[in-house]
């Protein structure tokens, strides 16, 4: 398949707003996890969006929603590319294919409490304008003026990665001349608490490949993506890979055969060698399980030399968010010429023998593979290259 | 409008006829049958831990990749569904709020949307692919242009499946009630043997905005599916039984507009 031709990207995590300012955090190696905004009786750092965000139009006021504010704001900073799109293509012709993992969650549960609390919803919750993953879509369409094929991908962790394999299925198959992808995610109760339940959080920052690493960090946040038929791409996606453990519901494999799998598939379907990949922005959640286990696939694929950071120790893991933003970490990394440095207290795992630089690294890279692995056993690699 | 694909199976589950074969014959469960979904596409650990609207989507899945004389280990499957697992999260939230105990990790760990294609992955130990996604009234079109999309680059055939529990009555309390539906198709490229219909979908508004062929009707539906958002597949599947052949809408005019043209 040819190459997905990405004109453009915007980014929001809790390393702050823009592609500037995480370019700036990321170079300086600072960490946006810090303390948690939701009252929770166990101890847990994210990487909360501090950001404001801005309200929706009056019209759209229904389905203001934390998650729909959030698209908002990624949509205002895709604006340029966008623009150019439009006087382009066809609106029916531009898809919106989304990610993510809670949807309208976190409005669901304040709602929830409320209701049990007292016996009634708040007025103004409204289930479809404000939880179902259909409702954010809608606010994309009307907020961009895209009006293709919109759906949105939930495969847990892996969900905004998909997209951008869909997008380059649609464009193969003429259905669409381009599409908004990524995805987006906000902290809630119900997931923080439930990776508490499965003792999968860590209770400081989490540290990703460290040997004294204590799980994960949630985080919330998004990335989109502008990706189209042709046009001046700043990076490309020339490579996908997407592939199923087929081992168990929320545990990886032992041996990373399902990332291996999925890390060859996106270097095959780019006609290109281990040889060709200058970084790898590591999936890195900080699980004794997924490092060691995504570790062993890397070594097997590309040896120990290749560099590996996971960004989630900047961003937290912000769950269907987490492979377009860390794609979009991938692309400044190609663009500007540095990986940042892999943060975290203590030392490398011995177990682990793959390259995790601690200090920036500066240089070319034309090649940058990102992983994202998922509950359900679902894995997907996007090869990000140079333009 | 896509490109023209084959339908070389179908599934079915709605309360009270557990497969597509028995809603042709109008053939209902006796009584004393089990009322339940069997969960057929899973092994006996992975149905125990599937929901009531996963083991539906399991039973469709299995009647359709039956049908269609498919692998189940290397064809890929597409789950769509609008709500999802709405009826785990609810128990979550009662478990955090109202019964004030401790998260359970297993419920949490399918409370995901992609619980039933992860399970049905780990079941049929297909290491392809799987995707799940949504689209309000519009899964049924998205889930099978998705489908599509894969056979343009190089799949042989996949299955397109789509499931909606009973709608949580508290969240959507001055919203029309629906029951639980499931349905599937296989999707394979053409010329396909053995294909029971062909189709394309039609973006709304598409090709001057008129439909390319007569209009379908809606299938006579059981009145608590109606408001299913996946009804639409269930009209394409009615309309490929009886053989019709035309233009149907795949959203029951609650979605946008995207039409199944059957020849």
């Amino acid at each position: 398949m040819p190459p997905l031709l990405v004109t453009g990207y915007s980014m929001l995590s809790g390393l702050g707003r823009g592609r500037e300012r995480h370019r700036e955090q990321l170079a300086a190696g600072r960490s946006g996890l810090g303390a948690c905004p939701i009252a929770l009786d166990f101890e847990t750092a994210v990487g909360a969006v501090r950001d404001e965000l801005p309200e929706l139009p009056a019209h759209l006021q229904p389905w203001s929603t934390r998650l729909a504010r959030m698209s908002y704001a990624l949509l205002q900073d895709l604006d340029e590319p966008l623009r150019r799109a439009r006087e382009k293509w066809r609106p029916e012709r531009i898809a919106v294919l989304l990610g993510t993992s809670t949807a309208g969650a976190e409005t669901t549960e304040v709602a929830y409490r409320q209701f049990v609390a007292g016996g009634a919803f708040p007025r103004d919750y409204d289930f479809q304008r404000q939880h179902t993953f259909g409702a954010v879509l809608s606010v994309v369409r009307e907020l961009s003026g895209a009006d293709g094929p919109s759906w949105m991908a939930s495969t847990a962790c892996t969900s905004s990665g998909k997209t951008f394999a869909t997008a380059q299925r649609l464009l193969a198959a003429d259905v669409i001349d381009a599409a908004i992808v990524g995805g987006l995610d906000t902290l809630c109760t119900m997931t923080l608490t439930g990776f508490h339940s499965l003792q999968a959080l860590d209770d400081k920052p989490c540290r990703p490949f460290r040997a004294n690493r204590g799980g994960i960090s949630i985080g919330e946040g998004g990335a989109f993506a502008l990706v189209e038929r042709d046009g001046e791409a700043r990076v490309l996606v020339e490579g996908i890979g997407e592939t199923s453990d087929a081992y168990h519901i929320s545990a990886p494999h032992p041996e990373g055969r399902g990332a291996e799998a999925a890390m060859r598939q996106a270097l095959a379907s780019a006609g290109r060698q281990p040889a060709d990949v200058d970084h790898i922005n590591a999936h890195g959640t900080g699980t004794r399980l997924n490092d060691i286990a995504e570790a062993k696939a890397i070594q097997r694929c590309f040896g120990t030399e290749v560099p590996c950071v996971s960004t989630k120790a900047y961003t937290g893991h912000t769950l269907g968010a987490a492979a377009a933003i860390e794609m979009a970490f991938a692309a400044l990394a190609i663009e500007e010429g540095f990986l940042p440095p892999a943060i975290g207290d203590g030392p490398i795992d011995p177990e682990i023998e793959v390259n995790i630089p601690t200090e920036k690294t500066t240089g070319t890279f034309d090649r940058v593979l990102s992983n994202s692995f998922a509950f359900g056993g679902n894995n997907v690699s996007l090869l990000v290259a140079k333009a | 409008m896509s490109a023209r694909v084959a339908i070389t199976g179908l599934g079915l589950y709605l309360d009270g006829f557990p497969s597509a074969a028995a809603w042709r014959e109008r053939a209902p469960q006796r009584e004393g049958e089990p009322q339940k979904p069997k969960g057929l596409a899973y092994d006996r650990v992975n149905r125990r831990r599937a929901s009531q609207m996963g083991r539906a989507l399991g039973d469709a899945v299995h009647e359709a990749m039956q049908r269609a004389d498919v692998d189940p280990v290397t064809t890929p499957v597409i789950v769509g569904s609008s709500i999802g697992e709405a009826s785990a999260m609810i128990g979550l939230l009662d478990q955090m709020w109202r019964e004030q105990e401790p998260m359970s990790p297993a419920v949490f760990t399918v409370s995901v949307h992609n619980a039933a294609s992860g399970l049905m992955s780990i079941s049929m130990k297909n290491k392809g692919f799987t995707t799940s996604i949504a689209a309000d009234y519009d899964t049924p079109a998205a889930t099978l242009l998705e489908g599509i999309g894969l056979l343009a680059t190089g799949q042989l055939a996949v299955v397109c499946a789509c499931a909606d529990e009973a709608s949580p009555k508290s969240l959507l309390e001055h919203a029309p009630h629906w029951d639980l539906l499931a349905g599937a198709v296989v999707l394979r490229r053409v010329p396909a043997k053995n294909a029971l219909a062909h189709l394309s979908v039609a973006a709304p508004g598409g090709e001057a905005g008129r439909p390319a062929a007569d209009p379908i009707p809606p299938a006579d539906i059981p009145a608590a599916l109606d408001h299913n958002p996946q009804a639409g597949l269930f009209d394409l599947i009615d309309a490929v039984l009886r053989g019709d052949r035309g233009s149907l809408r795949l959203d029951r005019g609650k979605g946008r507009g995207y039409r199944a043209e059957l020849s």
